[in-house]
């Protein structure tokens, strides 16, 4: 008789699973593209290896009465041929499935998680490592180089408050693999409760422990963004701020199933550093501020004074070092009135970094994520069963959607360990929307952003490649066949 | 690669018109033959899905409106009786497909359910018929008892993990204890059918306690934790 091991999906993590629905299933994906035609073979052995080594990746999803559970299962991932659109449904209640795929279309590679499971940057570790495993086996001549190389490139450190990609895309995923099992007790009760001793299980037990200890923070759906800046420091940005102001949204036609709508926009990315550079802001902030350029040049209904908000990942682990590969990140959002000053993109983008870099500390963070998780810990909200818990977050969910224009996320640079490295091209980064949104990760000089929207129209990504060109950046386009004209000819 | 002229950027893959613009691209490959999508071209999917929840949503509206129709009919309209059956049946068994299809993953928690929706149908159908207790008396303890035999026989036949249905198991074991309380409260004719789902609802409790106790307390503790 096998006694599963469990661990509590933490209130930060619920949200996905509340949040979660037939337009957005909180599916990402993270995909490389190598150099040759991908080895299905290999691959699944790759997989495999990678496998053994990540036991948070084993769990599956339960519900409980009280909280969302991960549990311990003996399911065994296979590799598959993309038949599948792009971040499709992964968890669906009582199918008993693992929470992440691996699928392989010509030259690419790409996993896709249930974003309740693990965030991108553990994703990241993860695919890091399942490169790696499959480089080794594709080209056995060539040694890996000891990752010395990955450990030069460290953009977070000075680049702050960039979403850096710190240590993170640039960790090699097999060495983060190996931090996981040294770590004795997780993120979150070590930054954000005080210390607490914990069990001692044995073997694999104790590695599933740990590793799918909570080590969470999702702020991003779970407050009110008014509410979760009590302290002093906000004072003005608050008064500044009317109350209640009208956030302009972007409205569409759904696509016919429902499937997200994937764009990707490929280019150098020396030519857009050097543009950000120009305007004196961080990479990330200057591509959002194209992103509301490029909504407001194609909305009509985005009028002189409309606001534009985005909510913006930051990584956790920058500020509070952790090699959990669970979810570990807060989301700040940032917004602009447009019809108010110096509207143009790079004015815009000196001034959300501002407010970004206000709340990107870790004071600040710190103060924020304490406050939450005494909310988690609230006697009463422990007691509320899960369906109502559900409820409730789907609600707020909703709400905080009802504040957002679109949705942004960068992994940063990533440098994969050799021979991984030597053989991946470019790397795709997809997640599923309830709103326009880009994710852009940085590869081999290639800057890839993965436009996904749960609309048909495509107008904002034609208006922002039209941006890039414009600035004489090369920009290539790749898309997934998704309205009804488009896949007239295919048979299903 | 093809080029669209208006948005000024290369297009990967076999498209015809750009797909951010609808402008007919220029230039053919090399080959003549187009390259490859990175994307493969996943097709649509959901008349099947839309189907399906019409024909659910439409069936559950005509069940329980055929629910309230039988309410309007006078206890003594004989002549309707053999009519009231059948569509009642009918409706039974449509019922029974209907949580069938939405619970096939989880055939302990179908059993749950298929005691729960039996019994109180069977309950509605004996007062329709000028109440004798009939229900209660036969058709529930009968109920509990095969639906507990069937669980031990599903349980044996497929490969479940015990997680999966303990809970669940627990859950029809209390059902078949409910008969034991129509005895008590004296709600039923004949005795021995209760007696006998009651004293096969202990039997189960005992070996479950016994011989699996440590696992339920387990899962319970998983499921309740707070």
């Amino acid at each position: 008789m096998k006694r599963r091991h469990w661990v509590r999906l933490d209130n930060a993590s619920n949200i996905f699973p509340a949040a979660r629905s037939d337009v957005d299933p909180k599916v990402f994906r993270l995909g490389a593209e190598l150099d040759h035609e991908v080895d299905p073979g290999l691959l699944q052995e790759a997989l495999e290896e990678s496998f053994e080594r990540f036991p948070l990746y084993h769990a599956v999803l339960r519900r409980g009465v009280f909280w969302y559970y991960l549990q311990d299962s003996d399911l065994q991932p296979e590799v598959r041929a993309e038949a599948e659109q792009v971040c499709a449904p992964l968890y669906q209640a009582d199918r008993r499935t693992l929470l992440f795929r691996v699928v392989h279309h010509r030259r690419r590679v790409s996993l896709e998680v249930f974003h309740a499971l693990s965030d991108g940057t553990g994703a990241l570790w993860f695919l890091t490592d399942l490169l790696s495993a499959y480089t080794r086996r594709r080209f056995p001549g060539e040694a890996p180089a000891g990752g010395g190389d990955a450990e030069q490139v460290r953009p977070g450190a000075s680049e702050r408050p960039d979403p850096p990609p710190a240590r993170i895309g640039t960790h090699p995923g097999a060495q983060a693999a190996e931090e996981v099992h040294e770590l004795t007790q997780d993120s979150f009760a070590h930054y954000f409760r005080g210390r607490r001793r914990r069990r001692e299980p044995s073997s694999h037990e104790q590695d599933f422990t740990r590793e799918a200890a909570p080590a969470v923070l999702t702020v991003e759906e779970a407050e009110d963004p008014e509410d979760a800046w009590p302290e002093e420091g906000d004072q003005d940005s608050r008064s500044s701020r009317p109350p209640r102001r009208r956030i302009h949204r972007v409205r569409g036609t759904r696509t016919p199933d429902n499937r997200t709508h994937a764009l990707e926009l490929s280019m150098p990315a020396a030519p857009v550093l050097a543009l950000a550079k120009a305007e004196g802001v961080a990479p990330t902030m200057f591509l959002t501020a194209l992103f509301f350029e490029a909504i407001r040049r194609t909305d009509e209904s985005a009028h002189a004074g409309a606001t534009m908000a985005a909510s913006v990942p930051v990584n956790l682990r920058q500020f509070f070092p952790s090699t959990s590969a669970r979810n570990f990140f807060a989301t700040i959002r940032v917004e602009h009135t447009f019809g108010q000053g110096d509207d143009a993109p790079g004015a815009v983008a000196r001034r959300l970094q501002e407010a970004f870099s206000a709340e990107a500390t870790p004071e600040a963070l710190e103060r924020r994520l304490h406050r939450l998780i005494r909310v988690e810990r609230w006697p009463l909200a422990r007691i509320v069963p899960r369906p109502v818990k559900d409820l409730l977050l789907s609600l707020i969910n909703q709400a905080n959607n009802r504040s957002l224009t679109v949705a942004i996320s960068n992994l940063g640079r990533v440098t994969l360990p050799a021979p991984a490295q030597a053989h991946v091209g470019r790397m795709q980064f997809h997640v599923s929307a309830v709103r326009p949104q880009f994710c852009a990760i940085t590869h081999d000089g290639q800057l890839t952003l993965g436009f996904t929207s749960p609309f048909v129209e495509t107008a904002h990504v034609r208006e922002y490649a039209r941006l890039l060109t414009g600035a004489g950046v090369e920009v290539s386009l790749a898309a997934a066949r998704t309205t009804e004209e488009e896949l007239a000819g295919v048979d299903p | 690669m093809r080029t669209c002229t208006d948005c000024d950027l290369r297009v990967e893959g076999d498209w015809e018109r750009c797909p951010l613009c609808g402008s007919v691209l220029h230039g053919a490959e090399p080959g003549g033959q187009p390259e490859p999508s990175p994307y493969p071209a996943v097709p649509l999917r959901f008349s099947r899905r839309r189907v399906l929840r019409v024909l659910t949503l439409t069936s559950l509206g005509v069940i329980a409106l055929s629910f309230l129709a039988q309410l309007l009919f006078r206890h003594d309209a004989e002549s309707l009786g053999a009519l009231r059956t059948v569509w009642l049946g009918v409706v039974a068994t449509w019922l029974v497909v209907l949580m069938a299809v939405s619970k096939r993953r989880n055939l302990a928690k179908f059993i749950v359910y298929l005691v729960l929706a039996a019994g109180g149908m069977s309950v509605y159908w004996d007062y329709l018929t000028q109440w004798s207790a009939w229900s209660l008396t036969y058709m529930v303890p009968i109920l509990c008892a095969a639906s507990i035999v069937g669980l031990l026989i599903t349980v044996r036949l497929i490969r479940m993990e015990l997680a999966d249905y303990v809970v669940y198991s627990g859950l029809t074991v209390l059902l078949g204890l409910t008969p034991i309380v129509f005895l008590s409260l004296g709600w039923v004719g004949v005795a021995l059918p209760s007696v006998i789902c009651g004293a096969l609802s202990l039997a189960v409790v005992v070996l479950l306690l016994t011989l699996r106790g440590g696992a339920v307390r387990h899962e319970l503790a998983t499921r309740l934790h707070l």
